[in-house]
């Protein structure tokens, strides 16, 4: 259960929170003897001294249940001094005239300050198990809320929050900017002291205490936030009030709540490290898959036109025609490939250079529709049909859709000699294109390979076009995946337009 | 009329086969292919080639294994076509026993000149001169195998044993590149096949050597990371 937080006021001293109620404490104590004295005395005609010992041991034992040891003690003194002032001779003065009475004033004060003190232990026991609950609430509460956070700013809110409560009284909690420290929303307005105070612990890396009453500095204790050097915050609260029971609990929960918070937040900048390092990993894996295919996709068409070439320079003569127009073939095509393949070195280039592309609210079947027409101008001799539904809305570039969709299509081709089928659908938050063949379906080593984030392969002779394919669907926020043959089923799954216009992260 | 020789093309793209078999044909040799490792073993035992060229990258086995396999039964001549990114692979493949190579892409005069040389032995093995030969000839040098002797223009050069063997090792093998591990295993023994560095100023020495005698020394061919190669002086 969340605890009751209450909202510290913008600056200024604020009141004694729910745990500091000593004075109240003495003031029902006081109220208590008042009431059973003003019910003794007068009844002292008809009462018997028994009675009256009964009723006052009776206060003294409400108080020090009620109160604790202190209170108990203090009510048994005053219980002492209000009988033998109004029931033991000589009246209306402290002193005892009869040695008996003197032994029941003894007894009395032994019983009522056993019974004071025996009360007021299992009081205080009960108070302190309470506050302990108390503490153990907040400190759970911001223990879950601390690891749920996900932002730099839910830390720092939980923080103030829960150190509040726990400190009885407003915090501060700097934050370091290029204008100097300044404080979060919700904390206190620092004075000059307390930003001299706080610069010192970040500048130390460590906590910088409180001064003392009376003496001119901070009066808030400063933690940085984390611990050590690397701080960035420092959040300054004052210690909890001595003379609370609970106060060792509350200093070491509060150290506990900003232990945690320093954690918290090192868990954040480890989570961006972590993404950053992914980022740059991805772009490592490009680069490695650009350099693995160079060596495939660039050397052959390479070599062949190349070999064709010089074939027919320096053999012309000894070439028949037909080998000669062979030849010619060989090298058109192949320039043709690496024209292709040139096309997919500058896609390539573009996700290299981690440029943000825009996007904006694209027609997914238009982009596949139209990369099946050009699919079908470049290899006129193949069946490629389009047969797509009019889709949501995704946000992506339309360029970067149709060229996943065509070189789909022309893997497709490459492996499977049959008829292609470009489809789309629907499914659930998502888009799916889909490029079907009627080949022997996927190697088991690039459906695997689809399964994982890598955009490598790891092969040899593994080329260019599913690579880019897959490095492309993540730039939109999407993937690419496998499905159920019969023959080859590659997919770009693209997460449709939300009313609120989110797509895919870029 | 010789028989025409029959190369055999190990090579998985089609679009090489294709222009290699009109180059091979149209150079007056006969061809047979094959597109992978195993294939290519199978073809060897099959149709008993003259020369295989070997492409590096096979589907199957890479071309160490092929040599290996190959190297076990025959010492067929090869030579293997080779991309920059498998330079450990051909210095391996050469160091097994390929006879040379050739960096895809190439212009296909490159590698009918690598085969002439390659061929060269086995032909002149037929006509009776032979790599043995008590006198080597290259230009205006001459290397007495009898007599440890080298002169240029009939005048002596004193070269160091070892100096003797390195030339002795390449003049042997003309325009056929001999690897470091090759030389260094000739001349120097096993315990020596890493010392690169050392062949290195051997080599400059002898090149040194040549050239203050008169003959140029650019006849011993650095074969970067590879080795070194003999090209005869025109």
């Amino acid at each position: 259960m969340e605890p009751v937080f209450v909202d510290p006021p913008v600056s200024g001293p604020r009141p004694a929170g729910p745990l500091s109620k000593r004075p109240q404490q003495i003031l029902a104590a006081v109220l208590v003897l008042v009431v059973v004295t003003a019910i003794v005395v007068p009844s002292r005609g008809w009462m018997s001294e028994i009675v009256a010992l009964l009723l006052l041991l009776m206060a003294v034992l409400v108080n020090a249940a009620a109160f604790g040891f202190w209170p108990g003690l203090g009510s048994a003194l005053v219980a002492l001094a209000v009988f033998n002032f109004f029931f033991v001779e000589p009246h209306l003065s402290l002193m005892a005239a009869q040695p008996q009475d003197m032994v029941v004033l003894l007894a009395f004060l032994t019983a009522a300050g056993l019974t004071g003190f025996l009360a007021g232990r299992m009081r205080e026991q009960v108070d302190s198990a309470r506050d302990r609950a108390v503490v153990l609430e907040v400190l759970s509460s911001a223990s879950g809320a601390l690891g749920r956070a996900g932002s730099e700013a839910q830390i720092l809110d939980t923080v103030i929050r829960h150190v509040t409560t726990l400190s009885d009284a407003p915090v501060a909690l700097l934050s370091r900017s290029p204008a100097g420290l300044v404080p979060a929303p919700g904390s206190l307005t620092p004075r000059e002291a307390d930003l001299q105070a706080a610069e010192q612990a970040l500048i130390r890396g460590r906590v910088e205490m409180a001064i003392a009453d009376g003496w001119t500095g901070s009066h808030l204790t400063f933690h940085p936030l984390p611990l050590g050097a690397a701080a960035r915050h420092a959040i300054g609260h004052r210690l909890p009030e001595a003379v609370d029971r609970d106060t060792g609990y509350r200093e070491q929960a509060i150290d506990n709540v900003l232990r945690q918070a320093g954690a918290a937040l090192e868990r954040l900048e480890l989570g961006r490290k972590a993404s950053e390092e992914r980022e740059i990993s991805d772009r490592q894996a490009l680069r490695a898959a650009l350099l693995s295919s160079l060596s495939h996709d660039l050397r052959t068409p390479l070599a062949t036109i190349l070999g064709s070439v010089t074939t027919l320079r320096d053999l012309r003569g000894s070439l028949p025609p037909e080998a000669q127009e062979d030849l010619l073939s060989a090298t058109s095509e192949e320039a043709t490939r690496l024209a292709r393949y040139v096309e997919n070195l500058l896609q390539m280039t573009r996700l290299l250079t981690g440029a943000s592309v825009a996007l904006h609210p694209v027609a997914p079947a238009d982009c596949a529709r139209a990369a099946a027409s050009r699919a079908q101008r470049a290899f006129p001799a193949a069946s490629i049909t389009a047969d797509l539904p009019d889709l949501p809305l995704v946000m992506a570039e339309a360029g970067l859709v149709e060229q996943v969709v065509f070189s789909l299509i022309e893997n497709a081709k490459a492996y499977a000699p049959g008829p292609v089928l470009v489809t789309g659908a629907t499914d659930g938050p998502d888009i799916r294109l889909e490029v079907h063949d009627q080949g022997p379906g996927l190697p088991g080593s690039v459906l695997a390979w689809l399964a994982t984030p890598d955009l490598t392969r790891g092969e040899e002779k593994s080329g260019l076009g599913l690579p880019i394919c897959k490095g492309i669907a993540q730039l939109l926020g999407g993937r690419l995946e496998a499905r159920p043959g019969p023959g080859a089923r590659l997919a770009l799954i693209l997460p449709a337009v939300t009313p609120t216009g989110a797509g895919g992260p870029i | 009329m010789t028989a025409r020789q029959l190369i055999l093309v190990v090579d998985d793209e089609p679009q090489i086969q294709r222009f290699l078999v009109h180059a091979l044909t149209a150079s007056g040799y006969d061809t047979t292919l094959a597109a992978t490792g195993a294939g290519a073993l199978e073809a060897v035992a099959q149709h008993r080639p003259d020369l295989m060229v070997l492409d590096l990258g096979l589907p199957d086995m890479n071309g160490k294994t092929v040599i290996e396999q190959l190297r076990a039964s025959s010492d067929l001549p090869v030579i293997v076509l080779s991309a920059h990114d498998q330079e450990m692979e051909k210095i391996l493949a050469l160091d097994l026993g390929a006879n040379d190579f050739v960096a895809k892409p190439f212009a296909i005069g490159e590698l009918l000149a690598r085969l002439r040389a390659t061929l060269r032995p086995r032909r002149a093995a037929a006509g009776g001169t032979t790599g043995q030969a008590a006198l080597l000839r290259s230009g205006n040098l001459a290397l007495s195998r009898d007599l440890r002797e080298v002169t240029v223009l009939g005048a002596p050069v004193k070269l160091t044993p070892k100096e003797f063997d390195l030339l002795l090792a390449l003049l042997e093998q003309p325009d056929r590149i001999v690897t470091h591990r090759q030389l260094l295993l000739r001349v120097w023994g096993p315990a020596h096949v890493e010392d690169i560095v050392y062949l290195r100023v051997f080599i400059g020495q002898l090149r040194q050597k040549l050239d203050l005698a008169g003959f140029d020394a650019s006849a011993i061919r650095t074969e970067a990371g590879i080795g070194y190669r003999w090209i005869h002086p025109d």
